[in-house]
């Protein structure tokens, strides 16, 4: 294990403690606990929303607590999940009295924990509402979506509930919304190399130097295929046209697409991808409406890439062109 | 006894945190064949926490006592294990929220929905090796002792024999859930650590009605 930390133990309160140094007018913690974050501007009234899940994900999950996004996020260890007391406090310091809106990713230790905080947070008679996403169409076959784990394309789902959360919309209507986005999101990976969790100190699968393995998830879950590295079209290929075939996404439809690195994988490779991804939207007709290339969800050192669409139709096109500002995300209306 | 007073109630959690002091070591043993071997410290937090969270309640309402225990236990044990327990306290406490006296129907109401609770919680049915194959178990005995008007004694001592009945079946089961899912076939022979600690719960409850 090769990393850049002091002990393994103090790795993510460290992390924590180095962002909200670098972002101080911006982020604040809650109950005394380094892992509840919250947005330190508050907009009177609005609906809150809360995130939470495992470290080792940056920007996810507290890289997207800002203007235009998330009030707020509890953090939990390298892919663990927060407690569901954390999860309350976050809740609790982030209702305006408008109600607040979880949005996760599907897994079980996180559905657990934010049941068991939404319970809570009602006996505290804070009313909140659930939308959890599961859009990673190698982790379930269709007709089994909600075993689907959720990955990147939560972005997406962020970005729209907390735009509309901006217009201070009812909590229905912000779930509303959410729960749009979120059906209408797909994404696909492919893991070139492994992670490593801190504490662990070593990969927790390998995978041989010529080899890839497509759909695998961004803890390492296992994909669809593992095979030798394929160049980057017939990669692309692989993962894109599932994604088209599920939704699916047809002729005439518009979307948004998100090229997302896992971590150790450059920039230019993520275009590189992108090139052929458009390519082969345009012959199947498919409009694109603006594209997202970046670090969105990661997986510690994982080399590797997923790839996003979602569909748009105008309420969820107005939603994603909204201004947005966080440490970790930036955007002017577009 | 006709039903469970807050006293009762009180004796049952002195009850519950000893049984799971006395049981530690066991439980830890359990949950090492398969799991990470923390749920008999777990569950002595849980119930000890718990165990003075009741002691000063000065309410009257029995669910409503119920309930404060179940977040009491999410916040001193947030393991899986402790929030599913906590879950199905506060789920329980919540079904039968203003009742002061518990009846054997109300206890039966309570338990249904602790076990429903912890199913809906962790995405599980009766049969996959989990607490739920003690706990359901337990809660159609005591569904079956209210519909036949046992009294609240007997009802209990029914749910406890049922519930330990529950725990040796899941010997024969395969494990579907966390850790212990990955011994899937290695799993059969294997007591599940969770529906044991079900078990220990009906035996607080069934003590602490006896006297």
């Amino acid at each position: 294990m090769k990393k850049i930390m002091n002990k393994a133990e103090d790795f993510v309160d460290e992390m924590i403690e180095g962002i909200l140094a670098a972002n101080p007018g911006e982020l604040a913690t809650v109950a005394d606990d380094l892992r509840c974050v919250v947005n330190k501007n508050k907009m009177a009234g609005k609906v809150g929303i809360a995130t939470g899940g495992g470290s080792g994900h940056l920007p996810l999950f507290l890289g997207y607590v800002g203007d235009g996004m998330l009030d707020g996020c509890s953090v939990g260890g390298v892919f663990q999940s927060p407690s569901s007391v954390q999860m309350l406090e976050v809740t609790k310091a982030i209702d305006q009295g408008a109600g607040v809106l979880y949005i996760y990713g599907n897994y079980g230790g996180d559905i657990l924990n934010f049941d068991m905080a939404a319970e809570m947070a009602d006996v505290e008679g804070i009313r909140v509402e659930q939308v959890v996403a599961g859009e990673d169409v190698a982790s379930g076959p269709k007709g089994e979506e909600s075993k689907r784990r959720g990955v990147a394309g939560i972005f997406y789902v962020y970005k729209i509930a907390g735009a509309k959360a901006a217009e201070l919309a009812t909590l229905d209507e912000v779930k509303r919304v959410a729960a749009k986005a979120a059906a209408n999101v797909r994404t696909m990976g492919v893991a070139l190399s492994p992670c490593i969790v801190p504490e662990v100190g070593k990969p927790s699968f390998t995978l041989n130097e010529d080899e890839m393995e497509i759909g695998m998830g961004i803890h390492g879950e296992p994909g669809i295929r593992r095979g030798k590295l394929k160049p980057a079209d017939g990669i692309v290929d692989e993962m894109l046209i599932p994604i088209l075939d599920d939704l699916p996404y047809v002729r005439g439809d518009e979307v948004s697409v998100l090229i997302n690195g896992l971590g150790a994988t450059p920039k230019e490779e993520l275009y590189i991808m992108y090139r052929w991804v458009g390519q082969v939207l345009a012959e199947k007709g498919i409009k694109v409406f603006k594209v997202y290339i970046g670090e969105f969800a990661t997986s510690m050192e994982m080399a590797g890439a997923s790839i996003s669409l979602i569909k748009l139709d105008d309420e969820l096109r107005d939603l994603l062109s909204k201004p947005a500002h966080t440490p970790f995300f930036e955007q002017k209306q577009l | 006894m006709t039903s469970i007073d807050i006293d009762a109630l009180k004796n049952i959690f002195g009850h519950l945190k000893r049984i799971m002091d006395e049981n530690r070591e066991m439980l830890i043993e359990l949950d090492s064949v398969m799991g990470d071997g923390d749920l008999g410290i777990t569950m002595q937090k849980a119930f000890t926490a718990a165990h003075t969270e009741v002691q000063g309640f000065t309410g009257k309402e029995s669910g409503q006592l119920l309930l404060k225990a179940g977040m009491k236990i999410a916040q001193a044990a947030p393991s899986t294990m402790g929030t599913l327990v906590a879950m199905g306290f506060m789920k329980g406490g919540k079904s039968i929220l203003k009742t002061e006296e518990i009846s054997l129907s109300e206890l039966s109401v309570f338990f249904r929905a602790f076990a429903n609770g912890i199913m809906d919680a962790g995405k599980t049915k009766p049969g996959n090796k989990t607490i739920i194959d003690a706990l359901d178990p337990a809660a159609k005995a005591l569904e079956e002792a209210s519909v036949e008007g046992k009294n609240v004694a007997d009802g209990i001592q029914m749910a406890y024999t049922a519930a330990r009945e529950g725990v040796e079946n899941t010997k024969s089961m395969k494990a579907q859930h966390g850790r212990a899912a990955y011994y899937q076939e290695k799993s059969i022979g294997v007591t599940d650590a969770g529906a044991t600690v079900a078990a220990l719960i009906l035996k607080g409850f069934y003590l602490g009605v006896r006297e």
